[in-house]
């Protein structure tokens, strides 16, 4: 039996990063879809899904013949790289320096280059289409199957992480058949920032077991951490926006 | 083959956004790996630097970041 304090931070992080990243993916296949139909845009789902599909049925078996303690070091610091990059973009999005994700904006210059590309190589707008959305699903996809290998393998919590980004999948598909429009008002820089605190956290925790810290509570050791982190984020908001004035 | 390319570029890319920030993360990992493995101190001292050798990565590479756009 899992106890719910240790499946419940992977499932969170699992269905939230994947919230992030199933949102884009659906910018661009709707941006297909409104532009050629709903044929190429499902062919090109439906393909990247079950190309998805086989590499997590081909690696998945891979990862139980991994000692445990390499697992966590590998994924631990693949999720440092990952998680703090997340957490940094968001910090700097929050405080003005870079811009916030548009998703009206993507789905209107999605639509325009993929017109003028099928003019330009004279190329079968469907074949363009579907392609397009083949490719939107598995790079997403990727970072989905990504995230939940490395907050799910390390605790034997592979079906509660996954079951948390087909959750997120399946609300993302709900809400946009309700609304057919590039779904703008999720608030995904906020997501982006939570979801890098919870990353850079397993990050941590991961990395440490791997080389040998026996971290001080076990698993409640992971909210403590996000704690952390969440404070070391705002503070790079306040900090990045201090630094602007400053400069220049 | 561009299909190829663009998923390796992308795979990079989720660890490698920035070289400096992912360097930086790595060097931190390095130290809390040697004093956690080859050092007589309980591994629990390097992954203690492990935890504030990243928050304080979070706070200085979004100060850089910030200077540097500003300094444009």
């Amino acid at each position: 039996m899992i106890a719910w304090s240790t499946a419940a931070p992977a499932v969170g992080a699992a269905f939230l990063a994947s919230l992030v990243e199933v949102v884009e993916a659906f910018t661009i296949v709707l941006a297909v879809a409104t532009l050629r139909g709903w044929r190429p845009a499902a062919l090109g789902t439906a393909t990247a899904l079950a190309v998805l599909g086989a590499i997590v049925l081909a690696l998945g078996p891979l990862l139980g013949r991994v000692p445990l303690g390499l697992l966590q070091l590998v994924i631990g610091v693949l999720l440092l790289l990952f998680g703090i990059g997340w957490l940094r973009k968001a910090a700097l999005r929050a405080a003005g320096v870079i811009p916030l994700h548009d998703e009206d904006a993507i789905f209107a210059r999605e639509t325009a280059e993929l017109d003028a590309e099928a003019r330009r190589r004279h190329a079968s707008l469907a074949w363009l289409a579907g392609l397009t959305a083949f490719k939107a699903v598995l790079l997403e996809g990727l970072e989905v199957v990504f995230i939940v290998v490395a907050v799910g393998a390390g605790r034997g919590l592979l079906l509660p992480a996954g079951a948390g980004a087909l959750g997120a999948c399946l609300l993302v598909l709900a809400v946009g058949a309700a609304v057919h429009r590039p779904l703008a008002r999720v608030p995904e820089n906020t997501l982006k920032f939570g979801v890098g605190v919870m990353l850079s956290s397993f990050g941590v925790f991961w990395t440490g077991e791997g080389l040998g810290a026996a971290w001080p509570g076990g698993d409640l050791a992971l909210p403590l951490f996000a704690l952390l982190f969440l404070g070391a984020g705002l503070t790079a908001v306040a900090v990045a926006r201090r630094a602007l004035p400053e400069a220049a | 083959m561009s299909l190829i390319a663009e998923v390796l570029k992308e795979l990079v890319g989720m660890f490698v956004g920035d070289a400096r920030l992912s360097a930086a993360v790595l060097a931190v990992v390095a130290v809390s790996a040697v004093v956690a493995d080859g050092t007589q101190l309980d591994p629990l001292v390097g992954g203690g630097i492990l935890l504030v050798g990243c928050l304080l990565l979070v706070v200085e590479s979004a100060r850089r970041h910030a200077r540097r756009v500003a300094q444009r």
